[in-house]
Formats: C-alpha cells, structure tokens, sequence
C-alpha cells in the first residue's frame, strides 16, 4: 500500500515532462484523486479479503466480554462489506493486524479496568481523567470550597509578602484562584522559595515612589501588610505612613491611566468640586451672615460679626472674620456646579483640605430639586479642624438634617454647599491648646474641596495595628506613623478597608471566635491566619468597604467593662462570618 | 508452621469464617508464594518492627542531643508535613491546611511531572519515596505533625508503600521526635484481614499505636470523589457504567469535610491516641448511587451490572499463580462486597466530641447535585459558544 503515493508523484513527474509546467499543477492534483479513489478500492478489496483472519486470530480474546466485542466488531465488518460507502471510511489501521491487536487490547483494558474497580475499595482515578477532574473539584471549579466568583479576573497586589500575615494571605489568593503580585524588598532564593511559584514578584520598596508604581500596573486590588521592621522613626515614616501614601497614590495614578486610555475618567478618582488657587476662584461664593435668634436686646451690646473671602497675595485662599454675637454666625455659600455628567450621588462624601486656626464648622447642604429653591431641606454635619493645615473627610452619611423629621440626605439632589462658622462654647483645654485666642475669631485657608467616589468593593486592605503588645517607650510613635497612614489612605478616594489586629499569634486559624469591634477596646491577640482570612474576606464584601476596625480573639469582659456589647463570630467554612460582623460597625471610620 | 504464626498475629481476631477460607485456600494453593505468607511476613514484620523501635528509641537519644544543641529554634507547631499529598485526600488536606495558615510540606515522590499544583498554592514540596526509606528522615526535620494519606498505586505492590514504607515512616517519625501523627484507615479494616489493603491498615494502627507516638487513627468509609469519575462522568458520556449487585453500603463523604474534621481533630487535645470513625451522613449501594446519578443526569445510564460471584471467582482464579497476584489483591475487596455489611458509623458523638454541626456535612445528593448542574450548565455554555463561533465563521 505505500508504493501507492510514490506511483502518483511518478505518475505526475513523467506528466510534467510532456506537459507546460504550468499545467502541471492542475493536472497532477486530478491524477492524485484518480489515484487516490483508485487506491481506496484497493483498499476496500484488500481489506475485505484480509479481514476476518486477524479478528479470528486476535490474541486478546482473554475474557469473554472481549469475544463479545469482537463479534461486534465482526457484524460491523460485514456491513461494511456490503456497503461501499462506509468501507471508504476505513483506514489502513482497521485492517492492519497490528492495529486490530491493540485496539482490542485497549477494548480489553478498558473492560478489565472497569472490572478490576469494582473489586477495588478506593478507585485511584486514571491519569487522564485527572486533569478534566482537578479542573473541577480541585482547582478552580466550582465544586471547590474555596473558589469564589471574579477571583479569576482579579489581580491583587501583596505588599510584604513575606510578613507573617503576608504569606498566609499570598496562599489564601492562590488556592481561591486569584492572580496575585508580591512585592518583596528583595528577591532571594529564600524569598522565592517562600511564595507559591505562579506569584509574580516585583521587586521594590514602599518608599520609593517609582518601583511601587510599577507594582501597581495592572492590579485590581491592594492588601496592604507590610509592617515595620523595626521602630526607628525613619523606618516607621518610611513603610508604615510614606509607604501606604505612596501606593494608594500610585494606584489612584495606575486608575486614572487606564481610564484616560478609555478616554473616560476613574471611577476611582475623587470629583473636584472646587479649588481655590487663583483669584477667579472665588467667584459664585458668598459670605452671609445671620443669627439663630432675634435677641433685640442684646444684639444692641455685642461686638456685631464680620467675614470676608479673599484671595491673599501669598496665593491662598481665606476665609476669615469674627462672630461676637451670641447666636450669630457667618458662613460661605456656594450654589455647587459640577462637570456635565456627574452627579453627586456617585460618591461617597466630602473631602476638604483646609487651614487656618483649627475651629470648628458647621458643613450645610441644601438639596432639593433645583428649579424649586422653596422646596430645598437642609442637612449640616459639623466638622473640627487643626491649627495648621489638615484635610477632613466629610461622609455624606454623617449629614443629618435640620428638621429632623425630613428624610436622610440624598446626595443626588444637592445644590448647594455652605461652609458656616459659629462661636461655641469650647472645652477649658482646647481653649488653651489655641494659646487664649478668643474662640470667636476664625481663619480658614481652603485649598480644595473634592468629592469621594464610592464604590461596592474595598480597593485597599490595610492591616494596620491596634497598639497592643507594642513595647510602651515607642508605643506613641508606631501609632502615630500608623495612624498617619491609615488617614492617607482615608483620604485617597480608594475603597479602604483598615483592619487592626490585637498582637499576632503564630497559630492556624479559624479556630476560635473573633470580636469586631471600633474604639480601642480590645484586649487580646489574634492568629496571622485569622488576620489574613478577614483580609482575603473583605476584598469582595461591600461591607467591608470604608471601614476600620479592631479585631482579635473572643474573651471575657472585665469587670465594669462588661456593658459593652461585642459579638462574636466564629470564622467557617459554612458561615460568612465577616458580613454579620461589619455591617453593625460604622462606616467610614 | 505458617498457620501457627498466623495464629498468633495480632490481627487473627476475625470470626472463624474467615480462618476457614484461609485454611480452604492453603489446601487448594498450588505454590508456597501466593499471598497469604506475606500477611505472615507483615506480622513477623510488626514483631520486628517493635525490636527496631528499641533501635529507634536509640535514634530518638541521638536526636535529643541534636535538639540540646540548636535549642533557640523551637518546632512551629504550624509546620506539618503531608504525606501523599498527590492524592484524592490528600491535595484537600493540603489546601485546608493552607488555608488555615499552617506551613505545609508535601512528600511527593520524585517524578517526571512534578506536582506543580501544589507549589502553586503555597505548599513546599520535597521529593522522597517512602520505599526507599533512606529518602525519609530529610524531609521530617522541623515538622511538628505528620499527616499521612498515602497509599500505595493499584499497579504496585501494595506491600512496598502501604507496609515496608509507612513501617519505615513511623520508626523515622519517632526517632526524630515528631509530635503527632495523623494516620487515615479504612473503616472495618479489622473485621476484613482477608482483603490485603485493609489487613495492612490494622496492622499500621497497631504498629503505630505500640511506637509510642502521639497519633490519632481515622478510619473512611468512601470518598464522594471517588464517585464522580466512576459513574457520574461515565453517565453523562453515555459510556457503559459497571456496578455490582452487592448489597454492601458505603457512607460516602466529601474529602473537603474529612480535611475539615481532621484539622478540627488535630487541634484537640483530648483526641490524642484515639481512633475516630469518619462516616458520611448515609450509607448507599451501588445500585443506589447509581439510580441517583441518573436521577440528576436526567439521563438513563447504560449499566452493565457484575454479580459479586463472577467477581470472587475472578480473584479465586486469579490467586492460583503468582504472576496473577497483584490482580487478586487488587479485586480482594470483592470479598468484603459479599458480605452484607453497612460501611457506616453513628456519627452523632464523634460530631460531637469535635463540635461540629451535623448540618455542615454535604451529603451526597447534594454534592452529586452540584456537579450535574455545575457540569451541565459548563456543557450548554460549550455548546452555546460553539453555535456562536459557528455563525460567525
């Protein structure tokens, strides 16, 4: 049967001698199919003659399932026989003797596998069923306890990988079937050793600006658990508040980059809603001022009020006067104008960068539908600045209204922004904090005035620390960097989610309850594990998003102490513990 | 002389019925090798292997000064090695264990294709064999827990990993002063010393409990796992599925929950030195599984259906030559089929004693249930896509 193409590329060779080459091409491909049915023929002639003496001679007839298949085979020959258009289909293996052997030794395998199973306790499944399995049941299917759904699509960049926090939750991204970064200081054989192999490592450090932007590139999601090594104040500035500044920036710019490449903006990146750096920047707001009440009397006795909003040489912005009336007050206004296509109800809150000499205010909103001033509710949320300059993250949560029988503020509908300042009583020690300045005189430099995007999902996990288990002479000066860092984050615009643990325990987790809690209360420790559990938890939990907590392992109240209400929750598989336990804790925090 | 040893072994507790069988075969078997005296050999071998633990004892000295030594370096007591890591079992065990944070080492036995899974993962993963015992005492330095699933491949003798290798692991394990060891059994094993497998597992338990190390013993019935690729897959290709028409019921349970139990187990002190029984919550047969299968298919299944006899009379057959002996070892648990027994425990205090809910345990319809619709949906996205790509092209 072999000498049958090597007799047409003759046969076409001696043609081509004759004949135009040309030609040639044509003409030899008809030849090749003439031969080619020929052949065919000859193969359903030869075949039809060879075949049965291999079946009948068929070594394998070991068992009589076998025997039974080969009959099968027998009548389906006959067939074939008496059909010429099937036996076309038939190949040089079906009537090759070799061929026939192993095909019914593959048969015969099959059967006695099957066979065998059956006297078998556990079935050790074959080699090639392991793959379409595993795909299922083990690693990323659905039939996997630990899979959950957009893991796939996901990127989280791990920063401190190495931690002992880090580690564990490189590992826990990896079994639910994220892509995961880590971004370790420097990549040892040691180091590499300790990641999951399909982890991509960058190389870098958290303070420097330039490798933590290309960390970021590409990553959807941040958890943050790098900690410093030691308690050097440099070193603490450098990873504990520099360090999340510099990724929340960098990972604010890596969104605003993709966005431009849509030719459309973040939907992570905060709306300007004004910006005082030039003199025409002030323009649309107005200074008012006004009284709570009617004190005819009085009023005729107090020093009066005074405000002005101006434009200094030095380039800043400042709102600045005096109220000595009692029940007066002097406010800035603004009927707000945002860009064409955004409405305030995309976003989250208020985020305000101001100096001055650290009073109080009151923020007002007015909302209402626009055409119809009458119609508009107002909502205040008071806010506390620092001598110097600070930025104050304003929740649109935290607005109440003035009437307090009017509904929560939706943000959609505001129209205006009012920055109010009213003399209050203050407390003995912040009187002094001011140096004895007269709490009734203020200044307030405004920078800008933005507004915080929000979103379902937490951007960035921060593990900061509860100050527990920290050696007292540097206690301050941890947390003072941590803190610095958590507010950088707050202030980012990101999805946050703070999480701060008692001190870390080196123990498996999900063993025992864990209390949720806000304010500085808890008192033990809580296993890495666990940690990193409630991290790889709240990537995806819309409650988990703009909130800080403490969290550590469930103990019994001290004396006194017992009032406070703090649920605890036991981390399962069964069980989403995370939710339950964050949707009572505030937001925002 | 032989029955005499077999006498006095310590796994010769079974009802007489099986001694007869045993007494019945040495009369018909031709040659003086078939299987039986390597069941001798596993008792001498349980003799022996308490003279080599006093050798081991030796060892455990000698490893004491190496730890008086290196004394600033404690073992974590997150650190565990898994051994058969590559298995149904034991790759769940591997990713419970990650994920609950401990450090996991895998012995994985060298090969040409590595177990990259789980170094994806996070696991690390040193290569040893437990039939060449020189392979073992590298991999056990710093493990506080030893968790052994391993057993030997159906196409090698089951005597070189499940006997010789874990005798060899637990004398190593001692001498080198790991803290607990985790060994997983069969159900029944001790009712059943006709079928190899099961013989060979009483007599680990036994060797393990008499080597003094702090262990715990869990006997399986039946891995859920186990199911998909015997009937489930052949169902939904409309290939023939094989059963037999045994009346023995099997309490199938998901390996995720026997991971989940063991770790549950293995952090309670009180469980040191016990035995636990893992069982899922019902007992089926065969039939059963089946009819269920199809059930959720929405399909009937092609099933060819092997009475226990023909399956006897194979192993009888087969263990008349030696060459044929792996085979009847590997179709020795037909016998256990014969017998009308329920592969099944209460469950109720083991739940218990761990403090777990009865209701987070899958059952098998419910697990059966998830794969049908997770494997039938995945097949009409396929066929869905391939209607697309056919249009568009």
């Amino acid at each position: 049967m072999s000498t049958s193409p090597s007799a047409t590329t003759i046969a076409a060779a001696v043609y081509s001698k004759y004949n135009n080459i040309n030609t040639t091409l044509s003409v030899s491909g008809q030849i090749n199919t003439t031969f080619l049915s020929y052949t065919k023929k000859q193969h359903t002639r030869s075949s039809s003659v060879q075949r049965l003496p291999p079946i009948a001679a068929a070594p394998n007839t070991r068992d009589g399932k076998d025997s039974k298949s080969n009959t099968q085979n027998n009548n389906n020959d006959d067939d074939d026989d008496n059909d010429d258009k099937q036996s076309v289909s038939l190949s040089l293996d079906d009537v090759n003797p070799v061929g026939l052997g192993r095909k019914s030794r593959q048969i015969f395998d099959e059967v006695w596998r099957k066979f065998s199973g059956l006297g078998q306790i556990s079935r050790t499944i074959r080699t090639d069923d392991v793959e379409a399995l595993d795909a299922l049941l083990v690693r990323e299917g659905p039939m996997c306890e630990f899979a959950i759904p957009g893991a796939q699509n996901t990127t989280v960049l791990v920063v401190g990988a190495t931690s002992r926090i880090g580690r564990i939750v490189v590992r826990k991204l990896m079994l639910r079937g994220y892509s995961v970064k880590a971004l370790v200081r420097k990549a040892d054989e040691e180091v590499v050793e300790l990641l999951p192999r399909s982890v991509e490592i960058v190389i870098g450090d958290v303070g420097d600006p330039n490798t933590v932007k290309a960390a970021v590139e590409g990553c959807n999601k941040i958890i943050y658990c790098a900690t410093a090594r030691s308690t050097i104040t440099g070193d603490l500035f450098r990873v504990d508040q520099q360090g999340v500044y510099n990724l929340s920036k960098a990972f604010q710019d890596h969104n605003n980059q993709l966005a431009q490449l849509r030719a459309g903006k973040s939907s992570k990146s905060k709306l300007t809603i004004a910006k005082f750096k030039s003199e025409s920047s002030l323009d649309g707001w107005e200074v008012r001022q006004g009284t709570y009440f009617e004190d005819v009397v009085t009023s005729k006795y107090d020093g009066g009020m005074d405000a002005k909003f101006e434009f200094t040489e030095n380039g800043a912005a400042v709102f600045s006067g005096y109220v000595f009336n009692r029940g007066g007050y002097v406010e800035l206004s603004k009927k707000l104008s945002l860009p064409l296509g955004s409405t305030l109800d995309r976003y989250e809150g208020l985020v305000l960068s101001v100096g001055g000499n650290g009073r109080p205010y009151v923020l007002i909103l007015e909302a209402g539908p626009s055409g119809d001033p009458s119609q508009s509710k107002l909502y205040f949320a008071r806010i506390s600045t620092k001598v110097g300059f600070c930025r104050v993250r304003v929740p649109f949560s935290s607005f109440r209204p003035v009437k307090p029988d009017h509904p929560v503020l939706d943000p959609f509908l505001v129209h205006t922004l009012t920055i109010r300042f009213e003399p209050r009583r203050q407390r003995s020690d912040m009187v002094n904090a001011s140096k004895n300045q007269d709490s009734r005189s203020f200044q307030l430099i405004l920078e800008y005035i933005k507004a915080l995007p929000t979103g379902q999902e937490t951007d960035f996990v921060l593990v900061s620390c509860s100050g527990l288990g920290i050696e007292p002479s540097r206690r301050e000066q941890v947390l003072k960097a941590k803190r610095a860092g958590e507010d950088s984050l707050r202030r980012s615009g990101l999805g946050y989610t703070i999480v701060r643990p008692g001190p870390l325990q080196e123990e498996p987790g999900g063993q025992r309850a864990l209390i949720f809690d806000q304010g500085d209360r808890i008192s033990r420790g809580i296993s890495c594990a666990d940690v990193a559990d409630i991290c790889v938890k709240a990537l995806h939990d819309s409650t988990a998003r703009n909130k800080s907590f403490d969290v550590c392992y469930e103990y019994v109240a001290e004396d006194g102490n017992e009032l406070y209400e703090l649920v605890a929750h036991l981390p399962d598989k069964a069980n989403n513990y995370l939710t339950p336990a964050l949707s009572v804790l505030e937001k925002n925090t | 002389m032989k029955m005499a040893t077999l006498m006095r072994l310590p796994t010769a507790t079974p009802g007489r019925v099986v001694t007869r069988t045993r007494e019945a075969f040495h009369a018909l078997s031709p040659s003086p090798s078939p299987s039986p005296p390597h069941f001798v050999e596993f008792c001498k071998g349980g003799r022996r292997g308490r003279r080599i633990i006093r050798v081991g004892v030796k060892c455990n000295s000698n490893s004491e000064r190496a730890v008086n030594l290196g004394p600033g370096t404690p073992v974590r007591p997150t650190s565990i090695l898994v051994v058969g890591a590559t298995g149904t079992l034991g790759r769940q065990i591997v990713r419970r264990a990650l994920d609950e944070g401990y450090d996991v080492r895998c012995l994985v036995r060298p090969r040409p294709a590595p177990a990259d899974f789980l170094r994806d993962w996070g696991a690390t993963v040193v290569n040893a064999d437990l039939s060449k015992p020189e392979t073992i005492p590298a991999t056990l330095v710093g493990v506080h827990t030893v968790i052994d699933c391993a057993t030997g491949r159906p196409e090698e003798p089951i005597k070189t990993v499940d006997w010789e290798g874990k005798v060899a692991l637990i004398q190593c394990a001692k001498a080198m002063g790991i803290q607990k060891y985790v060994f997983y059994s069969i159900h029944n094993c001790d009712k059943h010393p006709e079928v190899p497998l099961m013989e060979i597992k009483y007599c680990t338990e036994n060797f393990l409990r008499d080597s003094g190390l702090n262990h715990i013993v869990i006997r399986l019935c039946g891995f859920m796992q186990g199911l998909i690729g015997q009937y489930a897959v052949p169902i939904l290709e409309e290939k023939s599925v094989w059963g037999t028409d045994a009346p023995t019921r099997i309490a199938y349970m998901d390996t995720q929950d026997i991971a989940r139990l063991t770790f549950i187990a293995l952090r309670n002190e009180k469980i040191n030195g016990k035995l636990l029984t893992f069982a899922g919550p019902r007992a089926w047969t065969t039939q059963e599984v089946i009819t269920l299968c199809e059930r959720l298919a929405g399909q009937d299944a092609n099933v060819t259906t092997v009475p226990v006899s023909v399956l006897r009379l194979t192993r009888q057959l087969t263990r008349f030559f030696e060459w044929t002996n792996d085979v009847a070892d590997r179709l020795a648990f037909s016998e256990v089929l014969t017998s009308d027994t329920v592969f099944s425990v209460p469950m109720a205090e083991t739940y218990n004693l761990l403090g777990v809910d009865t209701k987070d345990i899958i059952t098998l319809e419910k697990y059966l249930q998830d794969y049908f619709t997770n494997i039938l949906k995945k097949l009409k996205d396929l066929k869905a896509q391939s209607k697309q790509s056919d249009i568009f092209f």
